[in-house]
């Protein structure tokens, strides 16, 4: 099929998209054709916008307008629990469940050597030095149920409990092999109480 | 579930063919090279939309077409399912249940049916790779679990690996190796022991269906021969696989690739105690592999699965009188379907309990539903 070529190239931006295939890129780009240039324009700028307004909490990882983030700057949060977890994503997931109040620390990813992460690719060091320094008593390790993410949560249980920290991972009921983004806030809620000491 | 008729169109040796089956036995007999086999061949492509001898879909098109078509409908109780699947060159397949068109991963285990063919004797002759995949296959089918714990373990164990690989000349760290050898253990045990399970209950199912064929003279046993040494303690299946990764681990770096895991394992079957791929004959090999075929079918019905069509392809001629009369006995009285090849003359069939089966004489890519005299 051959395009006229801003059309061609909207395509092709709109196939980079996760679970985007040309047939639904082509859907969406005439999608977008069909509409003003006033809501073009606003879809596009929603883009920039959160693009240039968010970043990554210097201390937690999580993707945050304010510096530090509204979880690390807020004080009625418990201040010695931490919860681990592999994406940025995945605090809002839990966040939903209403049933979390600890802090968070976002690894960024999960060892995975066949992808080249080593703990050098993961925020550990920043992880180790706040469960030192802000007297952290327990870490819950809530990273994907999956061969890496259990893994991972195995590491980080060999490098922190030495610390003299209780380390928790929360597993119960969690899909095997899934993601922490498909579990839903009921299953979420049990897997958090009836995380096991690792 | 039974396949009532079939239509080819550029089907490996056939042009154009249509066949209506008997709901218990159909007999394809005639020469070598005529197409029986591809009869069958076309009966599992309906079924499972691939072909048991290539995974290449191009082979099956007859020479000088572009695309091949085969329809069957299938009856199971009061229903009835059309089952249209085609292959064009180069766009590919396209399978069709009851006129709606379904994709071909939501097709897999929709119609069971299992091939027995003469090549089947590899799983006793050859080495331990088939005897793996074998019970990989069969583990992922009686039980979900066993695939996702067989998936979780291969990657732990391809992670495992690449890390012994970047460390080959060098000193590494435990702790980065000690959360794989964790995974590796807990996925790897978990799977043994689903293997031995499943062992045991396919020695039981084939162990009847084996008494059967050889008149209850020969008895059949099967073994689980585990890489990791256990010494017969299941219970400290874990501990020693743990050991034993740390104990080949200087080992296993010089290779990169880890060298004791299920990966690794076997299993043996014995007839009268004594090892079949070693002391058996081809006759009792035969007899075996088909009586663990059998089994596999007896447990795949246990586990609430229908009762699948049987396809044999050339199995009588392999067998002595008394055997053949057993397995044609047996089929008989079971509830399936089957198809049967044979170039030879089964004798003493007419002699089974309920005569109920069509004889078809195949030629030249051309298939008559012959009368009983022709036979
Ligand atoms: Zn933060």
């Amino acid at each position: 099929m051959i395009f006229p070529q801003p059309l061609q190239a909207l395509v092709e931006s709109l196939c980079r998209f996760p679970g985007i295939g040309p047939k639904t890129a082509q859907r969406m780009a005439f999608f977008l054709l069909g509409l003003s240039r006033e809501e073009v324009v606003g879809i596009a700028r929603a883009m920039v916008e959160a693009k240039d307004k968010l970043r990554f909490c210097s201390s937690c990882g999580c993707l945050t307008e304010e510096e530090p983030c509204r979880y690390c700057s807020d004080q009625s949060r418990i201040q010695n629990v931490l919860c681990v977890v592999q994406e940025p994503r995945d605090v809002f997931v839990l966040e939903r469940t209403g049933q979390y109040r600890g802090l968070y620390h976002v690894l960024h990813g999960a060892l995975s050597p066949l992808d080249g992460i080593g703990p050098e690719e993961l925020r550990l060091p920043l992880l180790f030095k706040r469960i030192s320094r802000q007297g952290i008593t327990e870490v819950i390790i809530a990273t994907n149920p999956n061969v890496e993410g259990d893994a991972t949560a195995a590491y980080l249980a060999r490098m922190i409990k030495p610390m003299g920290v209780k380390v928790t991972r929360i597993a119960f009921g969690l899909p095997v092999g899934g993601d922490l983004e498909y579990a839903d806030d009921l299953t979420l809620s049990r897997a958090l109480e009836g995380r096991r000491e690792m | 579930m039974y396949l009532e008729n079939i239509s080819l169109k550029n089907f490996r040796n056939y042009s154009v063919q249509t066949v209506s089956f008997h709901p218990d036995i159909n007999i394809l007999f005639g020469s070598n090279a005529q197409g029986k086999t591809n009869l069958l061949e076309a009966i599992y492509y309906l079924c499972t939309s691939r072909s048991f001898r290539t995974n290449n879909d191009q082979e099956l098109i007859k020479k000088g077409s572009n695309f091949f078509f085969i329809k069957g409908s299938f009856r199971r109780n009061e229903s009835n399912y059309l089952v249209e699947t085609g292959y064009q060159y180069p766009q590919g397949v396209k399978i069709k249940l009851n006129s709606k068109e379904i994709k071909r991963s939501a097709f897999i285990h929709q119609i069971p049916v299992v091939i027995f063919c003469p090549e089947d004797i590899l799983l006793l002759k050859e080495g331990p790779a088939l005897r793996r995949r074998f019970l990989n296959l069969e583990g992922s089918r009686l039980n979900p679990l066993y695939y996702t714990n067989f998936k979780d373990y291969f990657r732990a164990l391809q992670q495992r690996n690449r890390l012994l690989k970047e460390h080959r000349h060098g000193i590494l760290d435990p702790a980065l190796l000690e959360p794989w050898d964790q995974e590796l253990v807990k996925l790897g045990a978990a799977i043994i022991r689903m293997r031995i399970a499943m062992l045991k209950d396919l020695e039981q199912q084939s162990f009847i269906f084996f008494n059967l064929l050889t008149g209850a003279l020969e008895s059949l046993s099967i073994m689980y021969q585990s890489s990791i040494d256990y010494q017969d303690h299941l219970e400290h299946l874990e501990d020693s696989f743990r050991l034993q990764l740390k104990k080949n681990l200087a080992l296993d770096q010089k290779r990169g690739y880890t060298s004791v895991g299920p990966h690794l394992d076997d299993f043996s079957v014995a007839i009268n105690g004594l090892d079949a791929r070693k002391f058996a004959s081809q006759g009792q090999q035969r007899t075996a592999v088909l009586a663990l075929k059998m089994g596999e079918l007896a447990l795949f019905k246990q586990a609430g699965g229908a009762e699948p069509i049987v396809l044999l392809d050339d199995v009588f001629s392999e067998f002595d009188q008394r055997r053949q009369q057993h397995l044609f006995t047996y089929l008989s009285e079971r509830d399936g379907q089957s198809f049967i090849t044979t170039a030879v003359k089964i004798k003493h069939f007419e002699t089974g309990p309920k005569k109920r089966f069509n004889i078809f004489t195949v030629c030249k890519g051309k298939i008559d539903a012959g009368s009983r005299l022709d036979y």
